[in-house]
C-alpha cells in the first residue's frame, strides 16, 4: 500500500493549484470558494504517494456541507501525513488552522504559498523564524507558477513517522475540563478531540457521543462556560479558545513577519470599484453576460459550427458511406450507420464549438475571482426571492451544466438555502438545450439570435426566482437567511489552466455524445424504422410514431401536438442534445440546414418558441436527477423537483402559446 | 457606534460582535475577524444591499443587517 497525504488550507489559497503541480492531474482549479466540493485524489508525479485534495476550510470546525468533508477525512481516514498549504499574504488568518493541526499531533509538512503577494503587501517573513516556531519543515513554493514543487513532493515522501502534537495552553479551567473527559475517553487524541468540542464542533461532539453520554458532555460544556467566561471576560468559550490560539499565532508573527511601510493600492480595488459600483454593478454584470452570448452564437460560435456541420455531412458522410459500400455492407447497416448514427451523433457535435465557447468564459468567471462579485452584486436581488447572492453561483454554473451546479449549492450554509438552490439550479438552461435552441433559432429567427436565446436563459432564471419566492418560506421555516463570501483578489487567470478549466467542463459534453447520444440514436432509428407490421416500415407506422403520437395530444394546446415533437421530448429525458437527435433521425434530414429547412415547414415561429420554453423547463435530465438525489438525499424532494418542472413548464408554455395565437404573435 | 454610523474607509476596531448572526459571526471569527479587530466598511450596495469590509487585507460581503450590529470604535 502506498502512503496517503492530505492537502488541507483555506479557501482561495492556491491549494488545487498546488495539487495538480504535484500530481500532474488536470484538476478543476478556481477562484471560488468552494471549488473542490468533493475528496480528489491524486498520484505524485514520481508515483511514491497518493495525494487527496480536501475542500478548502478556515478551521476544522465545519459550518457547511462541504468543510464537513475535511473534518471527516482526518477523524476517520488512514494517512500518514498532512500537507497544509498556508498564504503568506494572509499568514495569522492561515495559521489558525494550522495550529489545530499541529494540535492534531500527524506528520505535517507547510508549502508556504503567495510570498511575492505578501512581499508585494510590505510583509518580510522570515522562514527559519517561522520553521522554528513551529516545529515543521517549511517550504516556500508559487503554486500557479509551480516554482518549489519538486523540492516540496521530495520532502513530503521523506516526512518523519511522528510529530509531537503542539500544546498550548488554555487556562486552568480548560485544562481541569480536557482532564475530566479524559476519564471517560481511552481512545486516542484526547486533547484535540477534547478541545474541538469546546470550540464548538459538531462533527467531534457527535463522534465524542458515540461513546461518552451526551448529559454528561452537555453539563460538562456548559459548567465549563460558565467558569472560563467568568474568568477570562470572554463571550464564549469558543471565543476564549480562538484566543489563546491567535494570541500564540500573533507573538509568534511578531518575530517571524516584519510590516514595512510599502504599501500598493492593490490592483483589485480599482477594478472592484467598477464591478461593485452601486448603479453599475448590475448592469456591468448583464453586459458581461450579453457579450458573452453574442461571442458563442453571433460572432464566433455559429460561424464555426456552421463549418463543422459541412464538414460532418460533407465529406465525413460520403467518405463513410464509400468505406460501407466498398466493403459491401447490407442497406440495412448503411442506414443505421448514416441515417442513424451519423444524423443522431453529428448533429450533436456540430454544437462543440459554441459549448466550448460557453464553457470558456464561465471558466474565465471563475478563474479571475469575478465570481465571488457577481454574488455580492446580486445578493439583495436575491434576498427578495428568498435567497441569497451565492446561490447565483451554481445558477451560473448550472448554464454550462446542471450537474456540477446542482454541487455546487454545497457552499450555501443555510440547508433550507441550500435545498431550494438545488431543486431551482435544473431550471437554467444548460449547454445541450443550447443546441436545441441554436437548431430552432437558426430556422425561425435567424436575425435575433443571441437575443432570443439570451429570452430564455432570462426566463430560466425569472421562473427559477419567482419559484424560490413562493416556496422559500415551507423550506425555510422561519431560519434567517444568511449571507457572507469572501472576495479573493483578482487573478489575471492563466492561458493554460483556463484552457483545461475549459476542457475539463466541455469533455463530458463530447463524451455525452458517444455514449448516451450514440446508444440513443441507434435505439431511435430502430425505432422509427420497425413497427408492427415488422421491419423496414413507412416511419409513419413505426413504433415511434405510435408512442410519439400517443402522447402528442397533450401537447397540441402548447403548439407542438405533432407524434415527432412527442418521440422527442421523451427521448429528450435521456439528455436534451437527444432532442436534436431526434428530430434529425425523424425528419430525415442529412444535415443541420436542410433539417432547419424542413422545421420551417412544420412549425410557425409561434410554436418553435413554446416548443424551446417547454424544453428549457420541462424536467432535468437522468443524469441531473441522479444528482439532485445523492445532493439533497431525499427521494421526496426529488420527485418534487421534477414535478415542479413539468407542471411549471406545462402551465408557462400553455399560457405563453394561448396568448401569443390570441395577439397572432408569430403565427 | 456600528460598522455602518461610522462610514466608509474610517479605521475602526470591533468592540462587540455578539447580536450578528450567529453563522455570519461563526464564519468571520474564522477569518480572524472577532472583537479587537481592526476593519474598514469599504463600499456598500444600493437598496439596503451587503456591504463590503475589509480586515487586515482580506475582503469580505456581508450584509448590511449583520453589519449594523458590529460595534466599534474609532480609533
Amino acid at each position: 500500500m502506498t502512503a496517503t497525504f492530505a492537502l488541507i488550507g483555506n479557501p482561495n489559497t492556491g491549494k488545487t493549484s498546488l495539487f495538480n503541480e504535484l500530481t500532474g492531474s488536470y484538476e478543476y482549479v478556481g477562484n471560488w470558494v468552494g471549488v473542490t466540493v468533493e475528496k480528489k485524489v491524486g498520484v505524485l508525479k514520481d508515483k511514491s504517494a497518493q495525494l487527496v485534495d480536501l475542500p478548502g476550510v478556515y478551521s476544522l470546525s465545519p459550518l457547511s456541507e462541504d468543510e464537513g468533508v475535511a473534518t471527516r477525512f482526518l477523524l476517520e481516514e488512514e494517512y500518514q501525513g498532512i500537507l497544509n498549504i498556508v498564504d503568506a499574504s494572509q499568514l495569522e488568518r492561515n495559521l489558525y488552522l494550522t495550529v489545530q493541526l499541529l494540535e492534531y499531533g500527524k506528520p505535517l509538512i507547510i508549502g508556504l504559498n503567495m510570498l511575492d503577494v505578501a512581499k508585494s503587501r510590505g510583509m518580510e517573513i522570515d522562514l527559519s523564524r517561522l520553521t522554528t516556531g513551529l516545529q515543521v519543515p517549511i517550504y516556500p513554493v508559487i503554486a500557479r507558477k509551480g516554482t518549489g514543487c519538486d523540492q516540496l513532493s521530495l520532502a513530503l515522501t521523506q516526512l518523519k513517522d511522528k510529530q509531537e502534537p503542539l500544546v498550548l495552553d488554555y487556562g486552568k479551567v480548560l485544562e481541569e475540563a480536557i482532564q475530566q473527559i479524559g476519564e471517560k475517553w481511552t481512545g486516542k487524541g484526547l486533547r484535540w478531540l477534547a478541545l474541538q468540542f469546546f470550540e464548538g464542533n459538531k462533527m467531534v461532539r457527535e463522534y465524542l457521543e458515540a461513546h461518552i453520554d451526551p448529559a454528561f458532555l452537555q453539563e460538562l460544556y456548559g459548567e465549563t462556560e460558565k467558569l472560563v467566561k467568568a474568568e477570562t471576560g470572554e463571550t464564549s468559550l469558543p471565543h476564549w479558545i480562538r484566543r489563546v490560539r491567535s494570541q500564540w499565532i500573533k507573538e509568534l508573527c511578531q518575530e517571524a513577519v516584519i510590516h514595512s511601510a510599502k504599501k500598493a493600492v492593490p490592483f483589485s480595488e480599482k477594478i472592484d470599484h467598477l464591478v461593485t459600483h452601486p448603479l453599475l454593478g448590475v448592469p456591468v454584470f448583464l453586459l458581461f453576460m450579453f457579450l458573452v452570448f453574442k461571442m458563442t452564437f453571433d460572432w464566433v460560435g455559429s460561424p464555426l459550427s456552421d463549418i463543422l456541420d459541412g464538414i460532418i455531412t460533407g465529406p465525413i458522410t460520403t467518405g463513410l458511406q464509400w468505406v460501407l459500400q466498398a466493403v459491401g455492407t447490407s442497406q440495412f447497416m448503411q442506414d443505421l450507420v448514416l441515417k442513424g448514427i451519423v444524423a443522431g451523433v453529428g448533429g450533436v457535435l456540430v454544437f462543440v464549438p459554441q459549448i466550448f465557447i460557453l464553457f470558456f468564459f464561465i471558466s474565465l468567471l471563475e478563474d479571475s475571482g469575478y465570481m465571488a462579485r457577481v454574488a455580492i452584486v446580486m445578493d439583495r436581488v436575491m434576498e427578495f426571492f428568498g435567497l441569497n447572492g451565492k446561490a447565483f453561483i451554481p445558477m451560473i454554473i448550472g448554464f454550462g451544466c446542471n450537474v456540477p451546479g446542482v454541487m455546487a449549492a454545497r457552499t450555501i450554509e443555510q440547508p433550507g438555502e441550500r435545498l431550494l438552490t438545488i431543486i431551482l439550479t435544473p431550471l437554467m438552461s444548460c449547454s445541450a438545450r443550447l443546441s436545441v435552441y441554436s437548431l430552432f433559432v437558426g430556422a425561425f429567427f435567424a436575425r435575433n439570435q443571441a437575443m432570443v436565446v439570451f429570452s430564455l436563459y432570462f426566463l430560466g432564471i425569472g421562473v427559477a426566482l419567482i419559484l424560490a419566492r413562493i416556496l422559500s418560506p415551507f423550506m425555510n421555516k422561519g431560519r434567517a437567511s444568511v449571507f457572507l463570501v469572501e472576495l479573493p483578489p483578482y487573478r489575471f487567470p492563466k492561458w493554460l489552466s483556463l484552457f483545461r478549466h475549459t476542457w475539463e467542463k466541455g469533455k463530458g459534453f463530447v463524451r455525452k455524445a458517444g455514449t448516451y447520444i450514440f446508444g440513443g440514436s441507434v435505439l431511435i432509428w430502430l425505432m422509427s424504422t420497425t413497427g408492427p407490421a415488422g421491419f423496414q416500415v413507412r416511419m409513419t407506422e413505426s413504433y415511434l410514431a405510435i408512442i410519439g403520437g400517443f402522447i402528442s395530444p397533450l401537447f397540441s394546446p402548447l403548439g407542438f401536438g405533432t407524434w415527432q415533437a412527442g418521440a422527442a421530448l421523451l427521448t429528450g429525458f435521456l439528455a436534451k442534445e437527444v432532442v436534436v437527435s431526434t428530430m434529425n433521425i425523424l425528419y430525415m434530414s442529412g444535415d443541420m440546414a436542410s433539417l432547419q429547412g424542413i422545421l420551417v415547414h412544420a412549425f410557425t415561429p409561434l410554436q418553435a418558441y413554446s416548443l424551446m420554453v417547454f424544453i428549457l423547463l420541462y424536467i432535468p435530465c437522468l443524469a441531473t436527477i441522479a444528482v439532485i438525489k445523492k445532493e439533497s438525499g431525499s427521494a421526496k424532494w426529488t420527485w418534487i423537483s421534477i414535478g415542479i418542472s413539468l407542471v411549471t413548464a406545462y402551465l408557462l408554455t400553455l399560457v405563453l402559446y394561448q396568448v401569443g395565437l390570441l395577439l397572432g404573435i408569430g403565427t | 457606534m456600528t460598522l455602518t454610523q461610522i462610514g466608509k474607509e474610517k479605521p475602526a476596531r470591533i468592540i462587540n460582535m455578539e447580536l450578528v448572526t450567529p453563522v455570519v459571526r461563526r464564519r468571520l471569527l474564522d477569518m480572524g475577524i472577532m472583537e479587537g479587530t481592526l476593519v474598514q466598511l469599504k463600499r456598500s450596495l444600493p437598496f439596503g444591499g451587503p456591504c463590503m469590509i475589509e480586515a487586515g487585507g482580506q475582503w469580505v460581503g456581508i450584509r448590511r443587517s449583520d453589519a449594523d450590529k458590529i460595534r466599534v470604535e474609532r480609533v
